[in-house]
């Protein structure tokens, strides 16, 4: 199966770059999780814990965004901390 | 040997001076690259933002959002000038005051009452010394600046703008293009200019809705068009400082090799002197 490509962007930097089978992302409503092959999607985020690859990677994010389209995962959120 | 002493110490004075200019050189260009890197580092950002608003953005949504009201006269505008807190980089920061000094000229025939904000000691000095009345004055943004930095320098200006206190806001800083090439440039934060979509708009599943996430994404665009031209205007005072410098130490060593000439020319003529006296004197007593 096709995997993901994420990336976490703050506007400092880029925290995070690689391909996972899955991303779970606190959106504004609650925890929305992204497996390949979404269909084209865009959420504002709330406050929470970002997992990428099941946990594999985590970050504390605020606020921002998360953008879904043709299985690349974009997390664009001006408050971004390794957990 | 009067004139050799003098030119000695001239020459000793000389390359003190080079030494300091060229630490500075190697210092500009490592703080350069720093600095070079974190304008590489924003980009991403700004294009996934850019990229949002644009696939979101119609101009039906356009008048629902105070951000992006054009307001038909600028009655009031406030002008962000950035410029450095130190000197020694050529005319890094001449070039930004004036381009500042050109739009405030151009608002003010237009009708306009402006109000400057101002960043950086240098630009501070300047408004100062002419007189000038400057709304807001920052000298605490360091050579790293932050998001952070950047929403406290324009989020009050939007707050102001949603209300309707200023119709306009404009950055004055350097763009930079490449280590060569950054010249100053104006741009205009607000009224938001909508990024134009390219490859066409996709079919996106919006949450909560394309209005609710506009809301957020715009001023995070807003802050991020201040960042990026802070961080751009620090590489480019950096590469500045760089030439400045490097030219510095150029000219010390062309100074140096004219001073050194004179001095053993000098040196020369004074030893050739004795010997025409020594001779002269000898020839005279064989009488």
């Amino acid at each position: 199966m096709a995997l993901l490509k994420v990336s976490v962007i703050s506007p400092e930097a880029t925290l995070f770059e690689g391909e996972a089978a899955s991303v779970t992302a606190p959106a504004f409503d609650g925890e929305v999780g992204i497996l390949p092959m979404h269909a084209p999607m865009v959420t504002t985020l709330g406050a929470g814990m970002l997992r990428i690859g099941g946990g594999a990677e985590r970050f504390n994010v605020q606020g921002g965004f998360l953008q879904v389209v043709d299985n690349v995962v974009r997390v664009v959120t001006e408050q971004a901390s390794r957990a | 040997m009067a004139k050799g002493r003098e030119l000695k110490g001239r020459i000793k004075s000389v390359e003190n001076t080079r030494k300091i200019t060229r630490t500075m050189e190697m210092v500009a260009t490592s703080k350069m690259k720093r600095a070079q890197d974190r304008v590489v580092a924003a980009r991403p950002y700004a294009r996934a933002l850019a990229d949002v608003i644009a696939s979101l953005y119609n101009p039906d949504l356009a008048e629902r959002f105070p951000l992006l009201r054009q307001p038909a006269k600028e009655g009031r505008a406030a002008v962000i000038l950035l410029t450095s807190n130190r000197g020694l980089a050529g005319a890094f920061n001449a070039n930004l005051i004036k381009e500042a000094r050109a739009l405030i000229a151009r608002l003010e025939a237009a009708g306009s009452e402006v109000e400057l904000h101002v960043v950086g000691k240098k630009g501070n000095g300047y408004f100062k010394y002419v007189g000038r009345a400057v709304a807001v004055s920052r000298i605490d943004i360091t050579d790293r600046p932050t998001a952070a930095d950047a929403a406290s320098l324009v989020d009050s200006l939007m707050a102001r703008f949603i209300a309707g206190g200023v119709d306009a806001v404009y950055v004055v800083g350097s763009r930079f293009n490449s280590a060569l090439s950054t010249p100053p440039t104006a741009d205009r934060v607000l009224p938001v200019q909508p990024p134009t979509a390219k490859g066409g708009q996709k079919d996106y599943l919006l949450y909560p809705s394309a209005e609710a996430i506009l809301t957020e994404l715009l001023p995070s665009y807003v802050r991020n068009a201040v960042y990026r031209a802070l961080v751009e205007t620090v590489a480019a005072e950096q590469s500045a400082r760089r030439t400045a410098m490097k030219n510095a130490t150029d000219n010390a060593g062309e100074m140096l090799n004219l001073l050194r000439r004179t001095y053993n020319r000098a040196r020369q003529a004074q030893i050739t002197q004795e010997i025409a006296e020594i001779v002269g004197g000898a020839s005279a007593l064989q009488g």
